[in-house]
């Protein structure tokens, strides 16, 4: 399965060393170091995203609010980085990042102090103290964070700043879409589609009815240093990538060799059956949409970075495209199958894809039906239908030739 | 070993001949070379423990399976059943186990579906299509109403339903997998004269079972499969329930389990439940609550049966004290003298409970995953060191469960759950059930649909397991298991307790009749002995 994925993205690969044109100075222009650290660039937004939706789709669940999360993001990091003082984004996010603070320390304190310890019994509870000391940790860390953040009000945001206040907006939002998917047994589409419009919806009335789009001038009306965001690191990786690919480890790993990421597979694998197990599916639920929505709101910083503005639309159809990836990389998507190396090569194979039509010249519609083929075509090839297509074909033309053994077999073996 | 049916020699080709059919999932051979062959009129018995390839082999008869070896004639032209429609097209119809209606619709439209009568080209003619069901259904003995959706049958009327459908499509050929499995005494009777009644008017049936008597009773030729391979066909006279179990087992097997324990010493009860309730959804008069007013206590090293009709709450009971409907029950469970609020399988598993689903593939088991992994899932966070899992330990812990249980795992530890029969299946639920070390064990029907072998190897976990101390707690349909297996019984009718029986009581016709309601209703208890 991997290795067929991996073949696809070689295949592809060769096909646009070989289609590529080459320019005066005799240099493969798919090959050269400038073109190839574009595609890294060009793919890291919705590979952060297909990241996160990998989680939710193996747990059998979908998030379609992602783009609309990764629009708000957007806006929010161009209006705390060009606005000064109390604004509807600030004012917003603020108090946000302080329960987020809060939440996060009283949750997660308490479950670290646990596998720190190697118990002996299956279900662990926390000592009343560590719960207790979790709450003050959470109140202090959201007092300092308030502290921090409205410092920051005066001289607009720093880069630091957005890159901790936005991903907190967005992991409070996921939470939501999880809480109500879980507690309230609904169904993760139907969730998510009206989360999705509402986001967009809140994305629009932060930036008021006047200003659509906040172009964020960095030196002028905002630091100068968010350049950071977009830069190279020795001259050919650029950072969205290694946020990326960061996501890429951080999150494989988790889901590969941390009890989270075996819970993952066993809710996508049998949801009442891991319920039965005594695990507690409405938590590992509800964070797999909080990560799905941090790191949607992460793409939306960086998209800010990138084309220097912070609009409403900015995220439009990303989800289908990260829900794409991950198909293409092999996860089912009725959850409990699938990895994040697969999704990866997904989002490359993806990107390689679009990089060659690009650089064909190909009219930008007919790269859409051009990619909804290849789609079509990875996931039939992945699900192993093709092959079964061609020995129904074969055996309607040749029916002598199936089912299995030819005739004379059969009647040498009934004459015996 | 065994020469092929006699009858073969008659004039007459056979209605379906299978020559020489193989099949693999894999690396795995489900059949191995096997050869079927089915005569009109004749009523033949498919047997073979759970993974003998029975079903595979009737799913190729179907059509469901295109991918195989072999030669398939029908009336003795051979044919290429590569889909479903194909095989209805040569005759040949399937009732599954789990039965194929569309629930919303009336019995007419589910008889007719794909093969609607037609007016004027495009437009369903109902009164036609009740008209012609009536005919049809009549025949089978159901004189119910037709302009009512299937789902408000009871399952041996939507099994006839079934069948109605198979014949308006003029199968000449019917398979039945287990039809009686969820069908009561009287239910079970009726089936058997419809089955009769088909096959003296030339229908050759086709019937999977793992019912011993009832294969005695109602069938002319018996094939037995194991492993993949034909072990033989004998006429119904040869066989006898001995020689048939020889011949799935492969061995003479003794009487499954010897003797009962000494009576169980008067112990501190370890659970004690007390008025325990659980609401029902759409309560009525005659049903106020689905659990009502249940009180008992469990000592350690006892096996407690809960005996009642299907519906009686036998299941729901088990379902409360694992913490499965916290807003809708209530009672008083004291684990060890202790009050214990359960309100989750995570609390159930903190208090030392345990409990093996009633149906392994919807409740217990993560089909598309290893052994490993199902049975580490529970104490997932045991086996991780800073929360990252050691997939030593996990394969140490499965491979130690494999060994306990005699889990028959060819690809080791990691073998895919989905691909093991069900008897294996059902070990690894229980195995997972285990690895949290419980002190009570709550069993829902641990037997059901798994093959001779197998059952009786659970059985001898079960005693196993309540001589090292362990409270079970244990519901089965199978009268005889309960009575073998039990210390004590309490038996359910329509939510309420009616009794509870020691060992010296027991016997089937007195939980029959606490069971049911002084013989008004009748008894479903679906035994063997019952319905030979």
């Amino acid at each position: 399965m991997m290795t067929k994925l991996f073949w696809g993205l070689a295949v592809l690969y060769g096909l646009g060393i070989f289609l590529s044109p080459v320019n005066r100075k005799g240099i493969n222009i798919f090959l050269s170091p400038g073109n190839q650290s574009d595609v890294l660039r060009q793919v890291s937004n919705n590979g952060i995203i297909a990241v996160g939706m990998t989680l939710v789709i193996m747990t059998g669940g979908i998030d379609l609010s992602v783009g609309s999360m990764m629009a708000l993001g957007c806006m929010l990091c161009a209006m705390l980085l060009t606005l000064q003082g109390w604004t509807t984004a600030s004012a917003s996010s603020i108090p946000i990042l302080a329960l987020v603070c809060l939440l996060l320390c009283a949750y997660l304190v308490p479950l670290i102090a646990i596998n720190l310890r190697r118990g002996s019994r299956p279900v662990e509870k926390p000592s009343p103290g560590v719960r207790l000391f979790g709450l003050i940790l959470g109140l202090v860390v959201a007092g300092l964070s308030v502290w921090w953040t409205t410092s920051q009000l005066q001289s607009k945001f720093t880069v630091l700043g957005v890159l901790v206040t936005v991903p907190a907006v967005g992991l409070a939002v996921g939470s939501l879409n999880g809480l109500i998917i879980s507690k309230g047994r609904m169904q993760p589409f139907i969730v998510t589609l009206a989360m999705m419009v509402a986001i967009l919806g809140a994305a629009r009335l932060l930036g008021g009815e006047t200003a659509a789009i906040y172009p964020v001038y960095t030196g002028s009306n905002a630091t100068e240093k968010f350049d950071i965001l977009r830069a190279l690191v020795l001259q050919v990786v650029p950072v969205p990538g290694i946020f990326f690919l960061v996501a890429v480890l951080i999150f494989g790993f988790v889901l590969k060799f941390t009890t989270f990421g075996r819970y993952i597979y066993a809710i996508g694998g049998n949801e009442q059956a891991a319920r039965l197990a005594g695990i507690h599916v409405d938590q590992v639920k509800i964070s797999v949409y909080a990560v799905s929505g941090m790191l949607a709101s992460l793409a939306g910083v960086l998209y800010t970075a990138q084309y220097r503005q912070g609009k409403p639309d900015a995220g439009s159809g990303a989800e289908l495209d990260a829900i794409a990836a991950v198909v293409i990389g092999g996860t089912n998507l009725m959850g409990g199958k699938g990895s994040m190396i697969g999704t990866l090569v997904g989002v490359l194979i993806f990107g390689f894809l679009s990089n060659i039509l690009l650089l064909k010249n190909i009219n930008s519609n007919t790269q859409f039906v051009l990619k909804g083929a290849i789609i079509l075509a990875a996931v039939l090839l992945q699900e192993g239908q093709l092959g079964l297509w061609w020995k129904r074909l074969r055996s309607s033309v040749y029916p002598s030739a199936y089912p299995g053994r030819s005739k004379e077999q059969v009647s040498e073996k009934v004459t015996r | 070993m065994f020469p092929p049916d006699p009858t073969a020699n008659s004039t007459e080709p056979p209605a379906l001949r299978m020559r020489r059919i193989a099949k693999s999932f894999g690396a795995s051979r489900v059949l191995i070379d096997v050869d079927f062959e089915l005569h009109r009129g004749e009523i033949h018995a498919l047997m073979g423990e759970n993974g003998a390839g029975k079903s595979t082999l009737m799913k190729i008869a179907a059509g469901l399976i295109e991918d195989f070896e072999g030669e398939i004639a029908v009336d003795g032209k051979i044919v290429h059943l590569t889909s479903p429609r194909a095989a209805a097209r040569a005759g040949i119809a399937i009732i599954h186990q789990e039965l194929c209606l569309v629930p919303e619709l009336e019995v007419d439209e589910n008889i007719f579906l794909g093969q609607e009568k037609l007016r004027s080209g495009f437009i369903v003619d109902r009164a036609n299509q009740i008209r012609a069901a009536r005919e049809v259904l009549k025949m089978l003995d159901y004189h119910g109403n037709l302009e009512t959706p299937v789902s408000k049958l009871r399952v041996g009327e939507q099994q006839l339903v079934e069948i109605a459908k198979a014949l308006v499509a003029r199968a000449r050929i019917l398979i039945m997998d287990e039809p009686t499995s969820a069908l009561s005494i009287n239910e079970t009777d009726r089936l058997f004269q419809v089955i009769r009644r088909l096959a003296a008017e030339g229908v050759a049936i086709v019937y999977i079972s793992h019912r011993m008597e009832e294969v005695l009773a109602l069938a002319n030729t018996v094939t037995v499969l194991r492993d993949g391979r034909l072990i033989g066909t004998l006429s119904g006279k040869q066989a006898s329930r001995r020689e048939l179990i020889r011949m799935m087992v492969g061995r003479e097997i003794q009487e499954m389990l010897a003797t009962g324990k000494d009576p169980a010493a008067v112990r501190e009860p370890l659970i004690d439940v007390r008025n325990l309730w659980l609401e029902h959804p759409r309560p009525t008069p005659l049903r106020p609550r689905l659990v009502d007013n249940v009180s008992f206590s469990v000592a350690a090293g006892e096996v407690f049966g809960l005996g009642g009709l299907l519906g009686a709450g036998r299941t729901e009971t088990l379902e409360v004290l694992f913490g499965l409907h916290p807003a809708t029950s209530g009672g008083v469970v004291r684990i060890r003298g202790k009050t214990t609020r359960i309100l989750s399988p995570v609390l159930a598993k903190e208090a030392g409970i345990s409990l093996v689903t009633e149906d392994r593939k919807r409740d217990g088991l993560i089909l598309g995953a290893g052994i490993d992994r199902n049975v580490g899932l529970p104490v997932t966070r045991l086996l991780a060191h800073f929360g990252v899992v050691s997939n030593t330990l996990e394969q140490a812990l499965a491979s130690a469960k494999i060994a306990q249980l005699n889990i028959q795992a060819a690809h080791g530890p990691a073998q895919i759950v989905a691909s093991l029969s069900g008897g294996n299946q059902q070990k690894v639920v229980v195995g997972k059930c285990l690895v949290t070390q419980p002190k009570i064990l709550l069993l829902d029907e641990p037997t059901r649909g798994i093959d001779v072998g197998a059952k009786a190897e659970i059985y001898r976990l079960i005693q196993e397991l309540a001589g090292q101390g362990l409270a079970i707690i244990l519901v089965t349909s199978e009268l005889p298991e309960l009575i073998l297996l039990s210390d004590r019984i309490l038996v359910l009718r329509e939510g309420l307790p009616t009794a509870i029986l020691n060992r010296e009581d027991f016997s089937q016709e007195i939980i029959l009749e606490f069971a049911s309601s002084g013989g008004a209703t009748q008894p479903e208890f679906l035994t063997p002995e019952a319905a030979a």
